[in-house]
């Protein structure tokens, strides 16, 4: 355990060593993440008008919403974009045969080998827009629902990793489908709103194939004090068996790789 | 260190017609091909041997390495590496062993050689304190310096090609397993690298499995090669008897400061071509001394230069003659 | 007879060839029109909106409104920065600068080649799209259709320039493919992609307006949705943004070429 954590802290070290050499880049991306949280935000007023609401979540509420999936989209950024993006590159170019040969898990090393800073501004100011909302809309914090909405962060952290690892492995058997996770990412899109937002059919969607509800929606409801327990117990057990897949998933992956590779 | 005992791999390859009407037939009813990469290979390595791997493209070169790595899985037939079933790739077993594959890199592109170094120490679990000697040996063999502390990107394929081999052989495998290590380098560069091979062969005792395309590589470190063509093991033993066998002859090419008459040339090889100044001769290997100093003495030469035929050219024509 | 360096010939040659290795890559571009998704989801929630009355698009026609949008943005979408960083990358660009023919109508072709492989997956989500909403099937006059074909190429056009723009500036800075990406984010917001125009509060219209992006998709997908627009003010803003970005981006390619050979890169 101790070689796995001394490997992730110089995994990161040269991930940020890698970062600057390119100083300009975080520059840009801070204005990029500075544009598009504005975008986001006008975007989300124009559903409100005077006693509007959005699927009955007010503009407070919603922006609780909008601040969880600011800071999933800072996650994906940050961490699983760098990571899982350059599977398909390992695949192309052969590479992949180094991770395997190395004394270490390959999942762990391909998921953690990298991190991009470029993303952190994107967090914080997602959990600053969080922060705002739930005050404006009259949360009353506790310690039991700061550690109740930490835990769904991670939980909604593992399944967003879970998904978009079981779709990067898949570049094992199609190289040339690079960009699927790119049709992720557009689904994801969906967890800008309030699941009440949208039509049934889709709420159901997101709740139980692409869990996006429990990425934004939940955590919000957690803190709003509309949720209870078997939410959250719902939200761990679909990350553990979401985890639990792209875990068999990778392995079984493996075994077409060493059997079917030339 | 190696024992191979009938080893296959049989790989299914799709059938499929191009173009989309292709994709779809293959959709609805899949035709498959057997075809075999590697077939019943067997041999023995003992500890601190360094063996050349020879075969043309597509033989089963690297399938059959990447087997012994563990890398790829068996069709049939048994390998033991180092004590250890490498197709279950068990932590101690690739603490024992090292992959170089000359046209692909494991060094991170935008950061100094070092810190993926660090990062391979961390994942090997050598503490700081040893990696920094043996980087400081290693680098010193490699006559690596302030290169490792430049980006990867800045340096030559030269260099780059050391530093991978540092980071390779940074947790003293003691199975070495080198896919073209010398591939696509400058002659000098190739020397180095063959010169460290052997260096480290000799104080580690390490075993080398090397495959090249370059017969100089082999000739160079490898009293034994096998010889591996469709699949199938067909030399094991001595270079020496190979290479009387793939090239009896080697190739003088000569440049005069005036013509000469092809008689003058009797008896010193096979002639080839003479046109004006310009001569090629074939020589036998054990003559060839001999023939160099008779060639000096007796014309005025501008320009001396005896060439190995490129190793696929040799086992093209091994094969061709139907010698084997 | 040559027009722009093109000729018959070389149109059918480039077009043929462009789309043969666009049909290769067909499982991307397949995935790329799916990921284009983005307007149907939001078309989800305005249509359960309280906002929604003040859209001007009432019954089917916000339906209409959002798969028009779909269908604008799958045949206008530009990549030209993306293909030229990686030929200058990969030193592909030397041998096309020596050709006599500009770099850009290769560019062109393989974007035309692009769309025509992307022809039958966006007729299929359109399709899906239909099924389950039958009561918004439309089709659209041939009038109609014309025009939004046209529109859309406009839009294709525009975007294609004001991208080839951002490539030019590449001769000069690495950087600068990241002006591509943060010019994205106002095309996302005002291009009508995820909200009409008619949705936005008058001053931010007006504002609107004087850019590019409501033109590169809020005016096709009206045309094609057939709601009212002002036609002469639609082509007409397309054809001045045409004729304002092409002699720049004509002269800004020259100059780079220059430098790009002055450097013997």
């Amino acid at each position: 355990m101790g070689r796995y954590w001394r490997t992730l802290r110089r995994f990161w070290g040269t991930a940020v060593a890698v970062q600057l050499e390119y100083q300009a880049n975080v520059l840009i991306e801070l204005l990029a993440v500075a544009m598009s949280l504005s975008g986001s935000l006008f975007l989300l007023s124009l559903f409100y008008g005077p006693d509007q609401t959005l699927g009955g979540w007010s503009w407070a509420q919603a922006l609780m919403v909008q601040g969880l999936y600011t800071v999933f989209d800072g996650m994906a950024t940050t961490w699983l974009r760098p990571n899982l993006g350059a599977i398909v590159t390992h695949v192309r170019e052969g590479t992949l045969d180094f991770v395997l040969l190395k004394p270490i898990d390959s999942q762990f090393w391909l998921s953690l080998r990298t991190l991009s800073p470029a993303g952190l501004p994107e967090i914080g100011l997602g959990l600053g827009l969080l922060a705002w909302g739930s005050h404006q809309a009259g949360v009353v914090l506790t310690l039991s629902s700061l550690l109740t909405v930490l835990v769904m962060l991670l939980a909604g952290g593992l399944i967003l990793y879970s998904l978009w690892f079981l779709i990067a492995a898949t570049s094992i058997w199609f190289v040339k489908t690079w960009n699927a996770t790119e049709v992720l990412r557009a689904l994801l899109a969906s967890g800008r709103y309030p699941l009440n937002a949208y039509p049934p059919a889709l709420r159901l969607l997101f709740t139980l194939v692409l869990p996006v509800a429990f990425l934004t929606t939940v955590p919000a409801q957690v803190l709003l004090g509309e949720a209870a327990a078997p939410m959250l117990l719902a939200g761990l057990g679909l990350a553990v068996l979401f985890f639990a897949a792209a875990r068999a998933f990778w392995l079984f992956a493996l075994r077409f790789y060493t059997s079917a590779s030339s | 260190m190696i024992q191979v005992e009938g080893l296959s791999k049989i790989y299914r390859v799709a059938e499929k017609q191009p173009g989309l009407a292709g994709t779809l037939r293959h959709f609805v009813r899949r035709r498959t091909r057997d075809v075999t990469a590697v077939q019943d290979v067997s041999f023995r390595i003992e500890p601190g041997e360094m063996v050349g791997f020879l075969g043309a493209n597509g033989a089963g070169k690297t399938t059959t390495l990447k087997m012994l790595c563990g890398l790829i899985h068996p069709s049939a037939g048994e390998v033991h590496v180092a004590g250890h079933r490498p197709q279950r790739r068990q932590a101690e077993f690739l603490r024992r062993i090292t992959l170089v594959m000359g046209q692909k890199q494991q060094l991170l592109w935008d950061l100094p050689p070092m810190d993926s170094l660090r990062v391979n120490a961390a994942v090997y679990g050598i503490p700081d304190g040893v990696a920094q000697r043996r980087i400081n040996e290693l680098a010193d063999l490699l006559e690596l310096g302030e290169e490792l502390t430049r980006p990867v990107r800045k340096l030559s394929l030269g260099q780059r090609m050391k530093a991978e081999l540092l980071a390779a052989l940074l947790h003293e495998p003691e199975v070495l397993f080198l896919d073209e290590p010398t591939l696509g380098l400058d002659v000098n560069a190739q020397a180095r690298v063959r010169q460290f091979l052997a260096q480290y062969n000799r104080r580690t005792g390490a075993t080398v499995l090397l495959t090249s395309h370059y017969m100089a590589d082999i000739t160079a470190l490898c009293p034994r090669v096998l010889l591996i063509h469709q699949g199938r093991l067909f030399h094991d033993g001595p270079l020496e008897v190979l290479a009387d066998q793939l090239a009896p002859e080697r190739e003088v090419r000569l440049e005069l400061e005036s013509p000469v008459e092809a008689d003058a040339l009797a008896g010193l090889g096979r002639l080839e071509q003479l046109e004006g100044c310009d001569v090629r001769l074939l020589v036998p290997r054990d003559q060839l001394t001999a023939v160099v100093a008779q060639l000096l003495d007796r014309f005025p030469v501008r320009d001396l230069d005896v060439t190995d035929p490129p190793i696929e050219e040799l086992i093209g024509g091994l094969f061709r003659q139907g010698r084997v | 007879m040559r027009v722009f360096g093109l000729n018959r010939r070389i149109i059918r040659v480039l077009l043929g060839s462009q789309y043969a290795h666009m049909l290769e890559y067909r499982a991307e571009i397949a995935l790329w029109a799916l990921s284009g998704v983005l307007p149907f989801i939001m078309l989800s929630v305005w249509s359960g909106s309280d906002a929604r009355s003040g859209l001007g698009l009432d019954g089917s026609a916000l339906d209409r409104y959002f798969l028009s949008a779909f269908l604008v943005r799958q045949f206008s979408v530009v990549w030209v920065v993306y293909a030229f960083e990686e030929d200058a990358l990969l030193g592909r660009l030397s041998p096309y600068l020596l050709q006599p023919l500009h770099p850009l109508w290769r560019y062109v072709a393989a974007h035309l080649g692009e769309q025509l492989t992307r022809l039958p997956f966006a007729a299929l989500i359109a399709a899906v799209f239909f099924a389950v909403q039958p009561q918004a099937f439309w089709v659209p006059s041939l009038g109609g259709f014309l025009l939004a074909w046209l529109a859309t190429w406009m839009a294709f056009a525009i975007a294609f320039l004001f991208q080839s723009l951002i490539a030019a500036l590449c001769f000069w800075s690495e950087k600068a493919s990241a002006l591509e990406r943060l010019q994205f984010i106002p095309f996302l917001f005002l291009s009508g992609l995820l909200a009409p125009l008619t949705a936005f509060p008058p001053a931010v219209r007006a504002v609107a307006q004087w850019t590019p992006f409501p033109y590169l998709i809020d005016f096709p997908a009206r045309v094609l949705a057939g709601q009212p627009v002002d036609l002469l003010a639609g082509f007409g803003a397309q054809l001045a943004w045409i004729v304002l970005l092409l002699p720049l981006v004509l002269l800004l390619w020259r100059a780079g070429v220059r430098r790009y050979s002055a450097m013997g890169a």
